[in-house]
């Protein structure tokens, strides 16, 4: 039976369902419903007529699948190809398994780790100062960068074929390189505006000839290297999680606590 | 300040939205987005953006942890801590301590989330029976469940929250004054938890110049954020372009020539 042919607005439909792939999340096959369902429109129109055909393809793709879902797209336009191409399903799941974990892992080092925090500092610091357009450039930026992903690795994967997952990925890795020096530098210049630590310790220093003068502890610090503090409280948790492999909740009791005795103390403000 | 019925409303389509959010993909779900909008509808703009700021940041680094671990959902200090921070601004609570206060709500939050996967988890053999009888109507339902699912546990969540603030803010004024204000410095410090957590993640060795530039451009230079960005980019393509050109040359090599001069 001859099937109908995919259009080039058929991938592109597909990869946009990519925002749908979690709609069905759950811990059973995570994403695996998701997927046959970011699929169903193209596959519907690929078997129409022949739903005994739609049932079995379904069937074989509601298995586990998790990925990152900003470079989905390119997985299903491969999978909508090679289903046109009559490709063997068994070789169609090697290739759509294979693709899952460098995909994920390249996704969502671009995206959760660099892109997110990057946006997202330079946001709640313009939200800092009072400016709704801190929220705003966040979503909007990260919205628009992640639909031009969805849309370039979907086109991607229609035109190139199988084989172009190697320069894919060592093209996403100097991007991601790029990113992640842009990232640090707008990280760590804020992690150090962000934390704010001061000390209210003064102490009467005795000057020559008989005068007293008040110092502020914290004035003397700001000399030495200013927002010292926040520098050394950011550089003790990353200890805390790189080598003591402290966990979050953790880190979170500690830091309230010490906030609440160290402040009663009148340690710190 | 009481939040008017048609207010708790609002949250609670709000809350749906950001939570649902999180399933499409779309960066809703960040305590930035979510007290902007919770701001916006109390009439509280500036609070919920200053909430926002500090939320996102001490949540940041919940969003690259690793492993099995569950992390604390950003509706905590996104709505929960909002609602605090806006209707008790009079009493002394400020941001910091907003988000102290709205952390054990983050924690309760994301056990209400591993919940929904968990019990989402019968879709499957729904859909598979579904598919079975060639019900692809039923298939179609049971794919989308969980965003469904999710929709409504927001708006319980916003609905609720911002119903009980009256209530919330007479247990929170039981506290006293001495553990608010020591909760407000632990709430300026908690940002330190998601820098760490982001810089964990991306930072490796050959990077921390970048952690240097960064630091001396706002602590000595004070340039604004996107003047730190400019530059991190600058910089960034220099070290593009410069790799580029020496061709294979490791960093290794480089640091053997250099002892090799001395």
């Amino acid at each position: 039976m001859a099937y109908n042919q995919l259009e080039k607005k058929d991938y592109l439909k597909t990869s946009l369902r990519a925002y749908f792939l979690q709609n069905g999340f759950n811990y059973g096959n995570y994403q695996g419903l998701g997927y046959a369902n970011v699929m169903f429109p193209a596959l519907r129109k690929l078997y129409k007529g022949d739903d005994d055909k739609l049932q079995e393809v379904l069937q074989e793709n509601i298995e586990f699948f998790n990925t990152n879902l900003h470079f989905f797209p390119f997985i299903t336009s491969l999978h909508l190809v090679m289903l046109e191409n009559r490709t063997p399903s068994k070789e169609i799941r090697n290739i759509k398994m294979a693709l899952m974990g460098p995909l994920a892992g390249i996704g969502d080092s671009l995206a959760q780790f660099c892109l997110a925090p990057l946006f997202a500092t330079i946001g709640a610091s313009l939200a800092q100062d009072g400016l709704i357009m801190g929220p705003i450039l966040f979503f909007a930026a990260m919205n628009i960068i992640l639909l031009a992903i969805k849309i370039l690795t979907g086109m991607w994967g229609y035109k190139l074929g199988t084989n172009i997952i190697g320069t894919l990925s060592s093209k996403m890795e100097q991007i991601s390189n790029i990113a992640s020096m842009i990232g640090v530098t707008v990280i760590s210049g804020l992690a150090v505006n962000f934390v704010k630590i001061t000390t209210p310790i003064q102490y009467v220093a005795k000057m020559p000839g008989d005068q007293q003068k008040i110092v502020a502890v914290q004035e003397m610090m700001d000399a030495i290297a200013p927002k010292l503090l926040p520098v050394l409280y950011t550089g003790l948790i990353f200890y805390l999680i790189k080598k003591k492999k402290w966990t979050t909740y953790k880190l979170v009791i500690l830091t309230v606590i010490l906030g609440v005795i160290l402040s009663l103390l009148h340690l710190i403000a | 300040m009481t939040i008017s019925i048609v207010q708790c409303l609002l949250i609670g389509l709000w809350t749906a939205f950001c939570l649902s959010g999180m399933l499409f993909g779309i960066y809703t779900n960040r305590c930035l987005v979510m007290a902007a909008g919770v701001g916006l509808i109390l009439g509280d703009l500036p609070t919920g953006l200053a909430m926002g700021a500090v939320g996102e940041l001490a949540f940041m680094g919940f969003g690259v942890s690793q492993g099995g671990s569950v992390p604390p959902n950003p509706m905590g200090p996104g709505i929960v801590g909002t609602i605090i921070a806006i209707t008790m601004k009079d009493s002394g609570i400020d941001v910091g301590s907003a988000l102290a206060l709205s952390f054990p709500f983050a924690v309760a939050f994301q056990f209400v989330i591993t919940a929904t996967y968990t019990f989402t988890t019968t879709l499957t053999s729904y859909a598979v029976k579904a598919l079975n009888k060639k019900d692809f109507k039923g298939f179609r339902i049971a794919a989308n469940a969980t965003v469904c699912v999710f929709a409504v546990v927001g708006f319980i969540i916003g609905f609720g929250g911002a119903y009980s603030s009256e209530g919330l803010q007479k247990v929170i004024s039981l506290i006293p004054s001495w553990l608010s204000s020591g909760l407000g410095v632990a709430g300026k410090m908690l940002p330190a938890i998601g820098f760490a957590m982001i810089l964990n993640v991306m930072a490796k060795k050959e990077l921390i110049p970048f952690v240097l530039i960064g630091y001396i451009s706002i602590a000595y230079l004070n340039l604004p954020v996107m003047g730190v960005a400019v530059l991190g980019t600058a910089i960034a393509l220099l070290v593009f372009f410069n790799a580029g050109k020496s061709g294979s040359r490791s960093i290794e090599e480089v640091e053997v020539e250099f002892e090799d001069g001395i």
